[in-house]
């Protein structure tokens, strides 16, 4: 129905827009130059005010309107049953609301039919309610534009300003959106630490993790939440990723911009970046069916006892995923030190070796600093990898060769686990809420460096 | 125009050639950028290469270093004796002839270094200096030859790239003193900087003549009066003209030359 109601006022706005333009080019006669506003301008106002008002009815009716509906409900049953809890309150509701659309609700009884026979009525007045609402709103919007149009009018002026504000809405709307999953973070953060009553550091500094073994009565047991092992298994597995990732992704940059011939750049630059298309779930299984058995028996038949999900499996192939951000990031920086730099180094009698090593790379360093500090953020929030490759046990240990686990991992496990939603949000929220602050302070740091490294060069 | 000529003493150190260029080429891909020039450029002395733009002066310039190996579609023919030696022949390694013949480019080009790096730059790479003390002693003969010690012995440890337009081409010039070369090739040194930076500019060339063979490729006319006692005047790709310059100014052979130099062309 809303969506029904919303094709109707686009609709109209279309109408309105012919009748806009059409009218306008009356007004104008034999003279269109005498128009302030082309046709279309005034054809564009008339669609955008009709449109406008009759969504922003549509809008607040409907989320108004429904909402008093269901206070009535509420007010209803807390009249009939006074004695129900909010559980069983909302069992009422759904029932009812089931056998209004013919479902199967889970009992009927007396006060579930007779709320069913007031939401079927009541919804139908509030669907066709709001459709007419804004529908009129529509047209007295699209009208008043029509009646107002006459030669001088600022039609132009008036569309890009109402454009305006709506490209200001977006922005609003993607900005408030960052700030509102942020600020959910951070309340069901807040919310876990006090079911392990502020004991904060426990959950920094504390070497077991296990949340969902202490749960009783809404509190957590503060001694199983410590999320070390988690962080030394994310360290781990990015230091062997960025290990994997930095040197064959700079070198591959320094290939490419200062040696390769524009033919073999022309071929490998794309094959690199490929790299970077492919999904991370095909990295996840190609670490853990092809990568873990192969090291497992590699290292067995040295001597070297392997899991079969190691931080190493899921460190290479993270390591792999990662190159083509270090290489093309860096690529971009390299190319940018200006030739006049190199053409100084080699006009002062220096080998193209000596030349890069001294001159353009301490150039480019900022920039390749912070191509890895990006590298290192996909790194700490990569997940489909480690989930597959490198284990679900939260073992504290330094050895690459042992299955760890990491910060994504267990946010996986706690969501996809099958223990009851609230109590698994409360860790798997906090955890989220560190990696932001990890990705977010590297993602600054990173951006700085870049900004700083611009200003030498524009 | 001709009151413009600042006279000054022409005096040859000797007479003796530095550079001998026999019917060379070059080729920019299918574009014949410099068609049979003969040129001896003289030792200790200040030749300066004038012209339209796109008259093949700089790269011309560019081919007494082999700078223009560097740019894959160039192909140069003909002979190019420094010293009496092929420099294009296959024995020769650009990198140690570059180390002779020292460039100075148009744009002042510090690298993003303390000022005593980037002109210890070169002596580093070549070894030139046995030790620290050594090689402060470069970097303090360097800036002195360039004229700017003064201006930069308190802070030698401060980026070059700090430093300001007519300073920083003059911080150039002495990373390219440094590495000691016996011909320094400039490439209009003096076109991004204004008239007092250029002024410091051409007296330094005028001393750098005791010392080192200078090629000076410019735009400007007056600058190759005041500072050169050679000049070679380009056109199309061609030499049209080369002498003492009190007589390419004053009393050109080709038509050409003193349609350029009287303003008529270019």
């Amino acid at each position: 129905m809303f969506g029904l109601t919303l094709i109707a006022v686009f609709a109209l706005g279309l109408a309105m827009f012919l009748t806009a333009r059409n009218r306008a080019v009356a007004l104008a006669g034999d003279a269109p130059q005498m128009l302030h506003s082309r046709p279309n301008y005034h054809g564009l106002l008339a669609f955008l005010m009709a449109t406008v008002a009759g969504m922003a009815v549509l809008i607040v009716a409907w989320t108004l309107w429904g909402a008093w509906i269901e206070s009535r409900f509420v007010a209803h049953i807390l009249e009939a049953q006074p004695e129900l809890s909010p559980i069983q309150f909302e069992l009422v509701l759904s029932d009812a609301r089931a056998i209004a659309e013919g479902g199967i609700a889970s009992t009927t009884d007396a006060l579930r039919e007779q709320i069913a026979t007031e939401i079927g009525g009541q919804t139908a007045l509030h669907h066709y309610g709001t459709m007419i609402l804004s529908l009129i709103a529509a047209a007295l919007a699209g009208a008043w534009c029509l009646k107002s149009a006459h030669v001088g009018w600022r039609a132009r002026n008036r569309s890009e300003s109402i454009i305006l504000r709506l490209l200001a809405l977006m922005a609003v709307i993607a900005v408030a959106t960052t700030a509102g999953i942020v600020l959910s973070l951070i309340f069901e953060t807040l919310n876990f630490f006090n079911k392990i009553d502020w004991q904060v550091h426990k959950f920094l500094f504390g070497t077991t993790w296990s949340p969902l073994s202490g749960v009783q009565e809404g509190k957590l047991d503060a001694d199983k939440v410590g999320a070390i092992p988690l962080f030394a298994g994310t360290l781990l597995i990015t230091i062997i990723a960025m290990l994997v990732a930095t040197p064959i992704g700079l070198f591959a940059a320094i290939y490419l911009s200062d040696f390769a011939s524009a033919r073999t750049r022309a071929w490998a630059k794309p094959m690199m970046e490929i790299l970077a298309g492919i999904p991370t779930v095909v990295y996840g299984f190609f670490a853990a069916i092809t990568l873990a058995p192969f090291l497992r028996n590699s290292g067995e038949s040295i001597g070297l006892s392997i899991a079969s999900e190691s931080a190493l499996a899921a460190g290479i192939v993270m390591g792999i995923m990662i190159i083509p951000f270090v290489s093309s990031l860096s690529d971009d920086v390299i190319n940018a030190v200006p030739q006049s730099l190199r053409d100084g180094s080699y006009g002062l009698g220096a080998t193209k070796a000596e030349t890069i090593r001294q001159v353009v790379l301490p150039a480019a360093l900022p920039g390749i600093v912070s191509a890895v500090l990006l590298g290192i953020s996909r790194a700490v929030g990569e997940t489909m990898i480690v989930v597959m490759a490198a284990g679900q046990g939260a073992n504290l240990t330094a050895n690459p060769l042992e299955a760890v686990t990491t910060v994504t991992v267990q946010i996986v496990m706690l969501i996809t686990g099958d223990t009851e939603a609230a109590t698994a949000a409360g860790p798997a929220f906090t955890l989220g809420f560190t990696l932001f602050c990890v990705t977010l302070l590297m993602n600054v740091v990173a951006q700085r460096i870049v900004r700083k490294y611009r200003e030498l060069y524009d | 125009m001709l009151d413009d000529l600042r006279s000054m003493e022409r005096v040859m150190a000797n007479d003796d050639i530095k550079i001998t260029a026999k019917g060379v080429d070059v080729y920019y891909g299918d574009n014949h950028a410099i068609k049979d020039v003969d040129v001896d450029i003289q030792n200790r002395a200040v030749t300066a290469f004038i012209g339209p733009s796109g008259c093949g002066k700089s790269t011309f310039l560019r081919c007494l270093n082999r700078m223009n190996d560097t740019i894959d579609i160039c192909r140069v023919t003909g002979d190019m004796l420094l010293d009496g030696q092929d420099i294009y022949a296959k024995d020769v390694d650009p990198v140690q002839l570059r180390a002779r013949v020292g460039m100075v480019f148009q744009k002042p080009n510090p690298f993003p270094k303390s000022i005593y790096d980037n002109v210890a730059y070169g002596p580093k790479i070549h070894g030139l200096a046995k030790n620290k003390a050594e090689l402060d002693e470069i970097v303090e003969k360097s800036l002195r030859r360039a004229a700017i010690w003064d201006e930069v012995k308190d802070r030698l440890n401060e980026p070059g790239t700090g430093l300001s337009g007519g300073q920083q081409q003059r911080l150039c010039i002495g990373r390219a003193v440094a590495t000691a070369p016996e011909v320094l090739l400039m490439d209009e040194p003096c076109s991004a900087l204004d008239p007092i930076a250029t002024a410091q500019v051409e007296e330094l060339i005028d001393e750098l003549r005791q010392d080192y063979t200078v090629v000076i490729v410019t735009h400007s006319m007056q600058q190759a009066a005041r500072v050169s006692q050679k000049t070679a005047f380009f056109h199309l790709g061609n030499l049209v003209e080369y002498g003492d310059t009190e007589k390419i100014f004053t009393n050109p052979e080709d038509p050409r030359t003193e349609s350029y130099i009287t303003g008529r062309i270019g």
